[in-house]
């Protein structure tokens, strides 16, 4: 559970973002990165809440979707662009609360099956509410991104505002991560009892990491229906919420590094494979099983295997 | 300072009073109930009737936390550290419960927010130099050893500036050298005005540092008194001490 973000790991992976652009011009490899970087802020929301927090949480999609769905709504309704961030953020905090409150006391497997509860109720009302939602066949042609008039064109720009989000998304989370907050969720998650009686309000902490990674999902879903500009139910259900819980798995619990390899190489991976035909879901399969037995830890572990090790001589 | 209980199954009508400043030793068999009533008293398990009081604020029925900041922490008989942070960070949690920051105070980083940082960062490192881990700060909670731990919980207790502390069994799985240093630390925060109620099977080390001992058996507490008082005590040397020093 990486406590600094490290330097030159950090510059040289901001270098080679920003570069990818000039590399290839590809639309469609642009497109999966920007869908990865989405997916890397839902996960590194997720972190907070089961990373970090320790609560099991399948509801993560739904508030993806929920902040899709609002954007999408808001801004095929007339609302300026600019409206449709604070909208959905304030969607999801009334979401999570609601969801949050009466639950916060379940533990486990109990606190895993009210999250997954929820992720379906949210995709039966986004299929059933046709009128609104589009039901099955989701929204098209929503309007982009576009503060007062200014917005980015094609996805290259796309790309770089979503890589600047991304950057701030981590910055958040590392400051979080430095604070008594951040530090109340990991007792939380490591003895609750002990938390308690350090004087740790244990229920408050797991309330606002819940929040905390709402408004995560939320904004990526704003990010997400403006700038791949169609959504459809498939993207925010439950296969996807275990998607996420596997990216967070796979990169590493509670590293944010490891949020962002894990998601990013869940993201690409499927389409790198897809040469395989039907054969890439079991090399897919493989892979994660891999990880999980070979790096309990998840990637982040294996990054940080040898100064841990250097560290543990003196 | 008063504390009572009344009416639990495991404690029945346990009554202690205990004057601030004093280390008071509660020792009884297996099973006596020892653990059950610290538990009690910090709220990590609630007692079924009675009246707990901190210097007369009534803490019965609080949650945990909130004891904790009305001034009462303990350590656990089954160490509980938090494994996925540093030894600083594990006592930087306590240390924080008197320095409530909200989640905005952190994201704009205001000076509040600096400010109770740099608070908990020192009070941290006076609790870790104050057992001796000062050295280890930086370390992983996990790399510690055994009596480490358990003196890293005890710095954690402390840094949330207790007015009275529990430490349930502390001296388990010391080793003779261990337990005198652990002896030199109770006796500091003895002198630092912290009352400490101290629940041992290590007969021997809660003699020689107890001003004052209980003991408990089947819930009921069977005798009072200093400790030469306790060790003439026929009752306690049947129920307890008699079994324990031919062993111990």
């Amino acid at each position: 559970m990486s406590t600094k973000l490290k330097r030159w790991p950090v510059l040289a992976a901001s270098v080679c973002a920003l570069a990818i652009p000039l590399i290839t011009q590809d639309g469609y490899v642009i497109q999966l990165l920007n869908i990865a970087i989405l997916n890397t802020i839902v996960v590194l929301g997720l972190n907070f809440v089961t990373g970090w927090t320790g609560q099991i949480n399948f509801g993560q999609a739904a508030f993806y979707g929920l902040g899709a769905y609002t954007t999408a709504i808001a801004a095929k309704s007339g609302l300026p662009w600019i409206t449709t961030p604070f909208l959905s953020a304030i969607v999801v905090i009334v979401a999570s609360l609601a969801l949050g409150l009466p639950t916060m006391r379940l533990r486990t497997y109990y606190l895993a099956m009210t999250t997954i509860g929820f992720g379906e109720i949210i995709r039966l009302i986004i299929v059933h509410w046709e009128p609104v939602t589009g039901g099955t066949s989701g929204l098209r042609t929503i309007p982009g991104i576009s503060i007062f008039g200014i917005g980015p064109e094609g996805q290259a720009q796309h790309y770089y505002l979503l890589v600047a989000t991304l950057a701030l998304a981590i910055l958040v989370a590392a400051r979080i991560r430095r604070s008594a907050l951040g530090r109340a969720m990991i007792a939380t998650r490591d003895s609750e009892i002990a938390a308690e009686q350090s004087g740790v309000d244990t229920t408050r902490t797991k309330l606002i990491a819940f929040m905390v990674g709402a408004v995560y999902a939320g904004l990526a879903g704003c990010l997400y229906a403006s700038s791949i500009r169609f959504i459809s139910p498939d993207s925010f259900s439950g296969t996807q919420a275990i998607l996420l819980m596997t990216m967070l798995i796979v990169g590493g619990m509670g590293s944010i590094a490891g949020c962002v390899f894990g998601a990013v190489a869940l993201t690409i991976l499927p389409e790198a494979l897809r040469f395989l035909g039907q054969w890439y879901l079991v090399l897919y399969g493989l892979g994660v099983i891999a990880v999980i037995v070979l790096a309990p830890g998840g990637l982040a572990s294996l990054a940080s295997q040898f100064p841990l090790r250097r560290a543990g001589v003196h | 300072m008063t504390r009572r209980f009344g009416g639990l199954v495991a404690l029945d009508g346990i009554d202690l009073d205990v004057p601030a400043g004093i280390v008071q030793a509660i020792i009884g068999p297996n099973g006596s109930g020892k653990t059950t009533l610290l538990n009690a008293l910090s709220g990590a398990s609630h007692a079924d009737a009675g009246s707990i009081r901190i210097a007369g604020h009534e803490i019965f029925r609080l949650k945990p936390h909130r004891i904790a900041r009305l001034g009462l922490a303990r350590t656990f008989q089954n160490i509980r550290i938090f494994e996925n942070l540093s030894v600083l960070e594990n006592v930087k949690v306590a240390a924080a419960c008197n320095n409530p920051t909200s989640i905005l105070d952190i994201l704009i980083s205001n000076a509040r927010h600096r400010h109770n940082e740099a608070d908990i960062d020192v009070v941290a490192q006076e609790a870790l130099e104050s057992v001796g881990l000062a050295r280890r700060a930086d370390d992983r909670a996990t790399e510690l050893p055994y009596a480490q731990r358990r003196l890293l919980e005890i710095a954690r207790a402390l840094a949330s500036k207790p007015k009275v502390l529990l430490l349930d069994e502390p001296a388990a799985g010391m080793n003779m050298t261990e337990s005198m240093t652990l002896l030199d630390t109770i006796a500091k925060l003895k002198s630092q005005g912290i009352t400490i109620l101290l629940v041992e099977h290590n007969v021997r080390l809660v003699m020689g540092i107890s001003d004052r001992v209980t003991v408990i058996d089947f819930g009921k507490k069977i005798a009072e008194g200093t400790p030469s008082d306790i060790q003439r005590n026929p009752l306690v040397i049947e129920a307890y001490l008699g079994r324990r020093h031919r062993h111990a």
